[in-house]
């Protein structure tokens, strides 16, 4: 908690505050005395430069022209959108098809996910830059590499979130669903009308964790992605921090604007969260 | 078509009910695409080396270089001792916070987000905000750890200090200062997650035991060596297999807070797997060395998932 705290207050502060050695915690200081509290100097600087806002003649007289926003936060945006919805239709489906069919195959495949779940993005990543690559080289006609790289997000996350998904339709009883089918509902009907509203919060939580996840991530949008301007937000950081790295505040402030989102998210679905977190505890 | 969902289903039922087939099909497909092949692909790759035309096979050539790198066998201390200091410093302070908090058990919404933001944020923001307090003169910290006064000899600057001498042969222990903070930094942003796992486990224990244990006579730290731990294992397993994956694969701190250095002081395995891979572009390599990392994972996920059953058998 108090490295954030820090956080904050640097992003507070003014340039030349920053740049004094030995640094002080509070710009409050006078040449006479060194803690004045009329005194301070809190300014917003370092958020103007992520965002950069300069006057324009439209409504609401404002635009935001700095990189950050304009480029790498609507891609993580996208990015982790869709991915999680993808996810949680896939592993939704998947998990309620584990859960309630058995099959030939069934502990063969179940196994086989779980196996897969426990591979990081690490190892495969290298291979899926040569794939990339080579997808790149022959051209095809829709490939983009934001479809690639939301394709890896979703494989990457489905092994962890069928497992969860298949977790949560286990908890719901099919007397229900028997229930429903024989007063006259059909499978499908059944499936859509009584067990997807109790299976929400399930899928709610993987939809958040894979959220977050994507939102978080760096490695993958770092090495897959060629073109600066299809890269998420987390690497947009990580260019900052090149360009800035001496004015703290100007970072502190990316900071917080990046990871804010992701706290407030928190914050409104904590439960959700945590639930989501003991049953993939093992990916941490 | 009737479609039944029996309980007990006999082997040939299914014959012509092939919606469960439609449903995981498709992330069959996405798993098979982005997992297994890259996974194949990657064996593939290590045993490869490329020449001007094309790849040409060198079988175990790229292990040997690997395994005969300098720089490997560094790594591989530096992931060690960064492990170490991590699941340690992560297990120990969660196990206390845990045991504290074990009594009162009504932690405001708000609280318990502010508790968890270290583990909400990723993990080069973690990174950035620890180097915010480090940086050399301008971080906070830094006014407080350059002074002469209080590191001698003149001064601990983390990010670009020299690791001490080795105390055994090669191996990079102690740390240098910028591994110490990095293995801080990671356990700062492990340890909501320990101590809620840790607490969650503490309060299954029993509270009938410990109270005739005390009558008995045990003393606090009996209590909690005899009968806490024992109890809790497999979730002290679980939580300690967890930190050891996520510190073997977490890179992101050590690209925001130290880039690998000073010097190469902090390339983990997982940053070397990037300097080799991207940055000298030797993909051969790098694909034996990604191998070696994911067969270690994946051999501590099936030790965790084995516990992890175990336990559950035996309930």
């Amino acid at each position: 908690m108090l490295p954030i705290a820090t956080t904050v207050l640097i992003s507070f502060k003014r340039e030349q505050d920053v740049i004094r050695k030995p640094p002080v915690i509070f710009p409050c200081d006078t040449s006479t005395q060194s803690f004045a509290w009329g005194e301070c100097r809190w300014s917003v600087e370092g958020y103007q430069r992520v965002i950069a806002p300069k006057p324009s003649s439209n409504w609401p007289f404002i635009t935001l022209t700095g990189n950050m926003l304009r480029i790498y936060l609507p891609n993580t945006l996208l990015y982790a959108t869709t991915s999680s919805l993808l996810v949680v239709v896939l592993a939704g489906m998947s998990g309620y098809a584990f859960s309630r069919y058995r099959f030939r195959g069934h502990s063969a495949l179940m196994t086989g996910i779980l196996a897969i779940t426990g591979v990081p993005l690490l190892t495969n990543l290298l291979a899926l830059y040569q794939m990339s690559v080579t997808l790149r080289k022959s051209s095809l006609p829709f490939y983009d590499d934001r479809l690639f790289i939301i394709v890896v997000y979703v494989g990457f996350f489905l092994p962890l979130s069928v497992w969860i998904a298949k977790g949560f339709f286990d908890a719901i009883p099919r007397e229900l669903e028997e229930a429903a089918l024989i007063d006259g509902c059909s499978p499908v009907g059944a499936l859509f009308r009584i067990t997807m509203p109790l299976a929400m919060p399930g899928l709610m939580a993987v939809f958040l964790l894979t959220f977050v996840n994507v939102w978080n991530e760096f490695i993958a949008g770092y090495l897959l992605i060629s073109r600066n301007d299809l890269k998420p937000a987390m690497f947009g950081l990580y260019d900052f921090l090149g360009q800035n790295i001496i004015n703290l505040q100007v970072i502190a402030a990316a900071c917080i604007l990046i990871a804010l989102p992701m706290v407030i998210l928190f914050l409104f679905a904590r439960r959700s969260f945590l639930e989501a977190m003991v049953e993939g505890a093992v990916k941490g | 078509m009737q479609k039944t969902m029996p309980r007990r289903a006999g082997k040939g039922w299914l014959r012509r009910n092939y919606l469960p087939f439609w449903l995981i099909l498709p992330t069959v497909i996405v798993l098979l695409v982005v997992q297994v092949y890259p996974a194949v692909y990657t064996v593939w790759l290590s045993l490869q080396e490329r020449e001007r035309s094309g790849w040409t096979f060198v079988g175990s050539y790229n292990f040997e270089r690997l395994f005969g790198m300098g720089l490997f066998g560094e790594s591989v201390g530096h992931t060690i001792v960064f492990l170490a200091g991590y699941a340690s410093l992560t297990m120990v302070l969660g196990f206390i916070i845990a045991l504290l908090l074990n009594r009162k058990l009504r932690l405001s919404g708000l609280y318990i987000t502010l508790l968890f933001i270290p583990w909400i944020i990723a993990d080069i923001i973690a990174g950035l905000v620890f180097r915010l307090l480090v940086v050399p003169d301008y971080g906070l910290l830094s006014g407080i750890l350059q002074n002469p006064a209080i590191f001698p000899p003149d001064g601990l600057s983390v990010l670009t200090a020299v690791p001490p001498k080795p105390w055994f042969g090669d191996f990079p222990f102690p740390p240098a200062p910028a591994m110490t903070f990095l293995i801080l930094a990671s356990a700062w942003r492990a340890l909501p997650f320990i101590t809620l796992l840790l607490l969650a486990a503490m309060q299954t224990v029993p509270t009938e035991i410990i109270e005739s244990s005390r009558i008995d006579g045990a003393n606090g730290w009996q209590v909690i060596r005899h009968i806490m731990i024992p109890l809790m294992l497999p979730t002290l397993v679980v939580a300690l297999f967890s930190l050891t994956l996520s510190g073997m694969n977490g890179v992101g701190m050590v690209f925001s807070l130290t880039g690998g250095g000073p010097g190469t002081s902090t390339e983990v395995l997982s940053y070397m797997l990037y300097t080799i891979g991207w940055r000298q572009l030797q993909f051969g390599r790098a694909a034996a060395l990604a191998l070696l990392i994911g067969v270690v994972n994946w051999l501590l996920i099936m030790g965790t998932l084995r516990v992890t059953r175990v336990e559950e058998r035996s309930r």
